[in-house]
């Protein structure tokens, strides 16, 4: 990733409205930044580049500085992400209990890899390092439902449960 | 004060003071690479690790650990040298050691480090970058797989610019310096980045692959662009002026420059220079002999003395003494008073309201002041524009000093995004009312300094101000009463105040009443003659200080550059001597200065290139640039410091003071000045604030002058220009990469600034329904042109603002002089 030159950020309309009423709120707030930018990712989902423009000018932040924190922190998203993000975990109990198959059958059934998401953003997946239950390796979760002990199969099953779901 | 032990040398240094600042001041270095002496400490890079016998042997960075008492300090032990090798091996993993084709190579921290620590091997081996150079703008070049991540950049272009275009993209070994949306360079491109690199990971463009650092003859210089007078280093090679080479050592800005000095260094060399002298024949400018062009010139200039019909026009772009020599050609040669420069109304704010004010036809503060003041009332956010370095001393003192900067503006500006900047809008062509309205509330609220009322004319100005007071002209000015009082009171408030207005061709509203107004106020407020104090006005060109100090205008009985262009078209004057002027594109009302040349007989211009003037001209005749000769130029800030001749003439040109000279000598018949350095001791003997200096005291640093001054209060009525019914507001005035007309030969500002534009703001814009780009016509009085848009936050409802630098299209067709130009746009 590192030698990758960055993907072009798509070029957006979306309604400020709602950035704009976040920055209100914490506008006399020292250290405003991080707030205002948690904000905005739970409001929209993610950062939109729009919201970095919005947030520069309102804050008199540069915008590249924006930048530099939006990818210093893992958390911080600058696409849409998935309704359903669908995390596995890789650390060290669930790899030696077969995550590595888990992963690459998540891979091959909904055709996309890590940190990336479906064009219909129904899903996003991730490969993560601990989620904190080793006792129930190998482990997966969809947004905050948890799946112990995976198998194959059950890849099946959770994405057929998850695609019925509405958005 | 601290007392230390730094490698068995006894050192005492102020509190505060780092270990690397300590070592320096006791001779001792410290090897750095993300250090910078105008930098905050950073503390990244691990070079500058020494040992400190009190922290048990542990090895501390000495740039950024402040000194204390009693410590004993190691700079070079087996531990640290090990340790520093370590991180340059480290640095080398990832670097590609491609300094064959690198045009920092032998100016390199990192390559000069790698030798003198003798890493011919490394330990490590890894995949190197492959990220992709930034090629996207002409002038900085982005390598980042050289990058060896000091963040000088970043911290540069923040604490010193206020750009803010770099910041460290990721984390860990995916970290890189990167801009927003890791996208191309888009900034200001004043190169500052370029000049703390300490690789080749930022390199200027024009100069890629011209030549090796160490091939180069480095001669210190000037810069000749506008008036803050930075100091240059010029990177010279087989005649040419290839490069400007960074010296942190350099001037009160530390070698700091901004687009101009930095990258439009070009025209010197450029190919537009003129090289031989040119007559006009059969309709047709030629080339012929300089015997023949200077035997025609002074022919004409002899028959034009005993007519009395001789006038000149002569740029602040030359040097002290060749402005001298040219005074003496006109005086002494030609018996004529008829000489002034810029337009006439550019200097009237020093040369008429200073010297009414002070006495004297110069500032009442230096820039130095600008960082000890308290608060800061620059008045238009454009001085950042006109003087950018001066911008830079604003920057820091409002991040680093905390001073309260305000800016009284008609447009908002880099300045009024500063944090704190307190901006006051100001409807266009009202500052002077506003100014005498911060005043009048001094007086109504018994603010005025107690010593103010033993300065000359006090009563007569207090009764002056009889209806300027915040609640009759605030509608007019487009402020609330109550800002006007607050900024009044803040003002006075303040221990030490400064005010700040930037002069030039581009702001004919900045007349001789603002600058008295500025000077009242400072006076009442008791803001005068104290450190931190005054007016600071900002004049435009490199010597235009000089020029002014030299008595470039009629003082008794000459005509002005209006007088001369009236003179002109009247037919009064008949032989017009033109002297780095484009008059044609800068003076006001472009249609009546082309008539006016038109009608005189006999026209001599002397340029470095064919100008729009020179193109009229019956006799051209090639002159020297800055990089060509020796002399003085005095700064905004009334610093004289010595240009020195880097390059010899280019082709067949001389220099001003040569042909000045030849002139004078021939037209006078007394002696020639010897050269320039014997006019320079001519110019201290009859300039008062110049007395007792010479070329030597002037040294490198060169000398700011303080001239005597004696405070008079002098009525200054300020007006409103009179608003055109459903028109626009234009102001003009200067872009950020440009100054005069001279930078249009400068590649830099060309790249990035190539043609004039109209700025409007985004409400105006979508009412004419236009966006950037669009070609619209822009009309006044005076004619009509076209402009492309460019729409911005800047402007506010109504104002639209225009540089005057261009010759296509140049601003000078619809606007006459006028402090506000009325227009209508129209696609």
């Amino acid at each position: 990733m590192s030698n990758a030159p960055a993907e072009q950020l798509p070029e957006e309309e979306i309604d400020l409205a709602a950035a704009n009423e976040i920055i209100d709120k914490y506008l006399t707030l020292p250290g405003n930044l991080m707030p205002v930018l948690q904000g905005i990712q739970d409001e929209y989902g993610y950062v939109p580049k729009p919201t970095i423009d919005l947030v520069a000018e309102r804050l008199n932040v540069y915008p590249s500085q924006i930048y530099g924190v939006l990818t210093f922190y893992a958390q911080f998203h600058l696409k849409p992400r998935g309704r359903f993000i669908i995390r596995v975990c890789v650390g060290t109990a669930c790899h030696v209990s077969g995550a590595p198959r888990i992963v690459e059958t998540f891979f091959e059934k909904v055709g996309i890899g890590h940190a990336e998401t479906t064009p219909d953003l129904r899903f996003t997946f991730e490969k993560v390092a601990c989620l904190g239950a080793c006792g129930m390796a190998p482990l997966a979760m969809v947004n905050d439902d948890t799946f112990g002990k995976m198998t194959v199969q059950k890849v099946d099953d959770i994405i057929a449960e998850y695609s019925q779901r509405p958005m | 004060m601290v007392n230390l032990t730094i490698d068995d040398k006894q050192v005492t240094v102020p509190k505060n003071t780092t270990i690397f600042d300590a070592a320096k001041a006791a001779g001792i270095r410290i090897p750095i690479l993300c250090h910078d002496k105008k930098l905050n400490p950073f503390g990244g890079c691990r070079m500058c690790l020494v040992e400190v016998e009190q922290m048990k042997g542990r090895q501390i960075p000495a740039c950024t650990t402040p000194v204390t008492e009693g410590m004993i300090v190691r700079t070079m032990t087996d531990e640290i040298a090990k340790a520093r090798k370590l991180v340059l091996e480290l640095l080398l993993l990832k670097h590609p050691v491609d300094c064959p084709v690198c045009d920092a190579a032998g100016d390199c921290d990192l390559q000069n480090l790698t030798y003198e620590y003798q890493v011919n091997s490394n330990r490590f081996t890894d995949e190197k970058f492959h990220h992709a150079i930034d090629y996207d703008n002409p002038l900085i070049e982005r390598d980042m797989n050289r990058c060896i991540h000091c963040g000088k950049c970043a911290r540069i272009c923040d604490e010193i610019v206020s750009f803010g275009a770099y910041t460290f993209i990721s984390r860990g070994i995916e970290a890189k310096m990167g801009t927003q949306f890791d996208g191309p360079l888009n900034c200001e491109f004043c190169g500052s980045c370029v000049s703390v690199c300490p690789v080749g990971a930022l390199l200027a463009r024009p100069f890629k692959f011209k030549a090796r650092w160490w091939a180069m003859d480095k001669v210190k210089s000037v810069c000749s662009y506008c008036g803050t007078g930075c100091q240059l280093t010029l990177g010279v090679k087989d005649n040419k002026v290839l490069t400007t080479i960074y010296d942190e050592n350099q001037g009160f800005h530390n070698g700091q420059l901004c687009t101009r000095g930095r990258f439009a260094y070009q025209f010197v060399n450029s190919d537009k220079r003129l090289t031989t002298p040119l007559m006009k024949k059969n309709g047709a400018l030629v080339e012929v002999t300089w015997d023949e062009a200077l035997n025609a010139v002074q022919q004409r200039l002899a028959s034009a003395k005993t007519a009395g019909d001789v006038a000149g026009l002569v740029t602040p772009r030359l040097t002290n003494e060749e402005l001298f020599v040219f005074k003496k050609l006109f005086k002494d040669g030609l018996g004529s008073e008829n000489y002034d420069h810029s337009a006439g109304y550019a200097h009237s704010a020093l040369s008429k309201g200073a010297v009414e004010s002070i006495g004297v036809a110069a500032s009442s503060a230096v820039i130095a002041d600008i960082q000890k003041t308290g608060l800061l009332l620059v008045v238009k956010s454009d001085a950042y524009e006109t003087h950018p370095v001066v911008g830079f001393e604003i920057n820091l003192g409002v991040k680093r000093k905390d001073v309260d900067l305000r800016i009284i503006s008609d447009k908002k500006g880099k300045l009024t995004k500063l944090p704190g900047a307190k901006t006051y809008l100001n409807i266009p062509g009202t500052e002077t009312l506003l100014v005498n309205a911060l005043a009048k509330t001094l007086v109504d609220e018994n603010l005025v300094d107690a010593a103010a009322a033993s300065i000359t004319g006090f009563e007569e100005w207090k009764k002056s101000l009889d209806g300027a007071a915040p609640e009759q002209v605030a509608g007019i000015c487009g402020l609330t009463a109550d800002e006007i009082k607050t900024l009044a009171r803040d003002y006075v408030k303040a221990e030490k105040a400064l005010l700040l207005l930037p002069l030039g061709l581009g702001y004919p509203g900045h007349t001789k009443e603002l600058a008295q107004a500025l000077f009242n106020l400072s006076f009442a407020a008791g803001k005068h003659g104290k450190e931190g104090c005054g007016v600071l006005l900002l004049a435009e060109k490199n010597n235009s200080q000089g020029a002014v100090d030299l008595g470039l205008y009629p003082v008794a009985g000459g005509k002005d550059a209006a007088a001369i262009i009236d003179g002109c078209a009247a037919g009064s004057i008949k032989t017009l001597y033109v002297a780095g002027e484009n008059l044609v594109v800068s003076y006001p009302n472009r249609k009546k200065v082309e008539a006016a040349l038109d009608k005189v007989d006999f026209l001599i211009v002397q340029d470095l290139f064919l100008s729009e003037t020179a193109a009229l001209a019956d006799v051209v005749l090639p002159a020297c640039s800055f990089a060509e000769k020796e002399g003085t130029f005095t700064s905004a800030g009334k610093a004289v410091q010595k240009v020195n001749r880097a390059i010899k003439p280019v082709g067949q040109a001389k220099s001003d003071f040569e042909i000045f000279n030849t002139l004078y000598v021939n037209l006078s018949g007394k002696p020639a000045v010897a050269d320039p350095k014997a006019a320079f001791a001519e110019i201290t003997a009859s300039v008062p604030a110049y007395a007792g200096l010479t070329y030597e005291t002037l040294g490198d640093a060169g000398v700011v002058v303080v001239p005597a001054m004696t405070p008079k209060f002098a009525v200054a009525p300020g007006a409103a220009p009179t608003a055109e019914v459903g028109k626009m507001a234009l102001v003009t005035g200067s872009a950020l990469y440009h100054c005069g007309t001279m930078s249009l030969y400068g590649e830099g500002p060309m790249h990035v600034c190539p043609a004039g534009y109209v700025e409007i703001g985004r409400e105006d814009a979508k009412r004419l329904t236009v966006q950037d780009d669009d070609l619209v016509t822009v009309t006044s009085a005076a004619g009509a042109v076209k402009l492309k848009v460019k729409v911005g936050s800047r402007m506010p409802e109504g104002v639209v603002f225009a540089p005057y630098h261009f010759a296509d299209q140049s601003v000078n067709s619809i606007a006459s002089g006028e402090s506000v130009t009325w227009v209508t746009i129209s696609k």
